[in-house]
């Protein structure tokens, strides 16, 4: 072989082995963009509406009621000692008996605490937009798709992650919560979009009657067929209309999560849902639920929304105890994937972050204990804490304090997006909030 | 006499050379696509309530309605939602289905039937073609997978 020929094959040689790595199942090149921290990250959307005040700064019924009992009622997620009186949080009848811990270690312990952030909307939708989109969802309407790209997007277009190991778990289908799953954004969308389950609509009494006896058809024999007279009907039409694309499960990946649901209504009329311990409320059945999407399909992305303690607005006994059980829920959550789920088990990070907080002032109802209860609308609204755990995270750090807050909600994308290896894919997107950064380099 | 002969030759000679010219004209043919004015998005109260009288030929309460359109809401890839929904409904008795025989016996007939039932217009030639030789080809093709199919399809979606 001539020198000339040697150096032309030798480098060809060396420029496929670098890119190959990088195609993408669509068969898109995309730059590297480093190695990302986790292998998988799990997303709480902490739970509808936090005072900074009963949660980080653990005051308990001090700085709301006037009355001097302080105390951790998030003692998986955060360190500190409980309350030792006027519990009304717990299970029994008043709520008197707190739900044990379930993690050894709190989460505040296991990662970093970032105590004080800056939520950029008081309101629940706007709020879990900008956690999910990045930006500060200043023109998003209600009822309406997130108008720039959702993490979800960025992970599947640029990271070439399958649908089906994307998840949006949401407790209910209400506020516009099942909107989330992806953008309308023009060049992401819905086929980059995230599968989505409300289970306790999808695997309660209405999917139960309605979802729960699916006939079973081949895969080849039968489904194969129908798809192929499927595709050409709608090649017929699509001169007609621009029909809503599906967000991109395969053909194996629909087959997979029909699977999965027959094995849920199987497991939910057995009762063996892997729910928490305590599971008396619709946060904590979500999280039994998306435990069992976890493992059966060790999403790469899991979101789960939580919104119990949004009935602060006129209990403020029923918010302490919705509070209290989403704490237990997380603890679930982060002790499920630990010892339940081996794959995941060592390489998957868990953020929880508010959507927003809650007022410094109360409005003018009161509940069963004559206690206050609060909106979400005046500066203290945009006050949240952060917590992140796990792969790639920093344990027993906390960063940021009252009246010097560090980081934004819409962080939480550049994060999950380091931890997943396409920040900058992400930055260069140019779609999220300017002022928005990786956590990490806030750290 | 000569007259009489010059008159009776006119007369044939007009009444031989006098042939209508043919006249060339052409059938009216819709060069539009099929369903050209259907771009109305139904909504999933919608496409069940319609789906469920094509297959059942009757009608479902506006409470199973509403909790069928809870149902479509609470599952994220809609179109898997609606494979979820198709079969529950094939696995329900009551859902009326033509015979696979008679749909073997006419294609034809049975094509149209569908194209009616589904997407309320009739089939091009070429739609009607495909799917002839999509059944004499393939045994495996049910009237219950025809069916499937068409509920499945974009174009069902619309109105």
């Amino acid at each position: 072989m001539d020198r000339r020929r040697f150096i032309r094959q030798a480098g060809a040689a060396a420029a496929a082995a670098f890119a190959a790595p990088y195609i993408l199942p669509s068969g898109r090149l995309f730059a590297a963009s480093g190695g990302g921290l986790a292998q998988h990250v799990v997303l709480v959307l902490f739970a509808g509406g936090v005072r900074q005040q009963e949660s980080v700064l653990q005051r308990y019924l001090a700085d709301s009621q006037g009355e001097p009992y302080e105390g951790n009622v998030l003692y998986n997620m955060l360190s500190g000692a409980p309350p030792e009186m006027k519990i009304v949080y717990g299970t029994g009848l008043g709520g008197i008996n707190p739900i044990p811990s379930v993690l050894g270690q709190s989460l505040q312990q296991q990662g970093t605490l970032f105590r004080e952030m800056h939520a950029v909307s008081t309101g629940h939708f706007g709020g879990l937009n900008s956690l999910l989109q990045g930006s500060t969802a200043a023109t998003q309407g209600l009822q309406q798709k997130p108008l720039n790209p959702t993490i979800f997007e960025y992970l599947r277009r640029h990271a070439g992650v399958p649908a089906s190991k994307c998840w949006f778990v949401g407790n209910s289908i209400g506020g516009s919560v099942p909107l989330l799953n992806y953008s309308e954004h023009p060049t992401y969308g819905a086929r980059y979009g995230a599968n989505f389950f409300a289970p306790n609509v999808t695997f309660g009494p209405l999917g139960q009657q309605y979802l729960g006896d699916a006939k079973v058809y081949h895969p080849e024999e039968q489904l194969g067929p129908v798809y192929a007279m499927k595709a050409f009907l709608d090649n017929s039409f699509e001169h007609v209309v621009d029909a809503p694309t599906g967000i991109g499960n395969t053909a194996a990946e629909k087959a997979d999560i029909k699977a999965f649901m027959a094995e849920m209504f199987q497991r939910t009329q057995n009762g063996a849902i892997a729910h928490p311990p305590v599971h008396d409320n619709g946060d904590l059945t979500t999280v039994g639920y998306a435990c069992e999407v976890i493992r059966w399909f060790k999403p790469t992305l899991t979101v789960v929304n939580l919104s119990g303690v949004d009935g602060c607005h006129s209990n403020f006994t029923g918010y302490l105890a919705s509070l209290h059980r989403a704490d237990h829920a997380v603890g679930h959550l982060w002790d499920f994937i630990q010892t339940q789920v081996p794959g995941m088990a060592g390489n998957t990070t868990l953020i929880a972050v508010p959507e927003c907080g809650r007022n410094d002032d109360p409005n003018a109802i009161k509940d069963q204990n004559d206690w206050f209860s609060y909106d979400h609308s005046d500066a203290n609204a945009h006050r949240v804490f952060g917590l992140m755990a796990g792969a790639g995270v920093q344990a027993g750090l906390q960063v940021g304090a009252e009246g010097s807050p560090v980081g934004l909600v819409t962080d939480v994308v550049p994060t999950v997006a380091e931890l997943l290896g396409i920040k900058s894919e992400v930055l260069s997107a140019g779609l999220i909030d300017p002022q928005s950064m990786s956590l990490f380099d806030r750290i | 006499m000569r007259r009489s002969l010059l008159l009776g030759l006119t007369l044939v000679l007009v009444a031989t050379g006098c042939r209508k010219e043919p006249i060339y004209e052409l059938d009216q043919v819709d060069l539009r696509p099929p369903s050209p004015d259907k771009d109305q998005l139904k909504t999933n109260e919608e496409y069940a309530a319609i789906l469920h009288a094509n297959l059942f030929q009757t009608g479902l309460s506006a409470n199973a309605l509403f909790e069928l359109g809870q149902c479509i809401e609470s599952i994220g890839d809609k179109e898997l939602a609606r494979e979820v929904l198709i079969s529950n409904f094939m696995n329900k008795p009551g859902v009326i289905l033509p015979t696979d025989t008679a749909m073997r016996a006419d294609p034809d007939a049975f094509i149209t039937d569908t194209y009616r039932r589904f997407l309320v217009r009739d089939p091009s030639e070429a739609e009607r073609t495909w799917f002839r030789n999509l059944i004499v080809a393939d045994p495996n093709i049910t009237t219950e997978l025809v069916y499937y199919a068409f509920a499945l399809s974009n174009e069902h979606l619309y109105y």
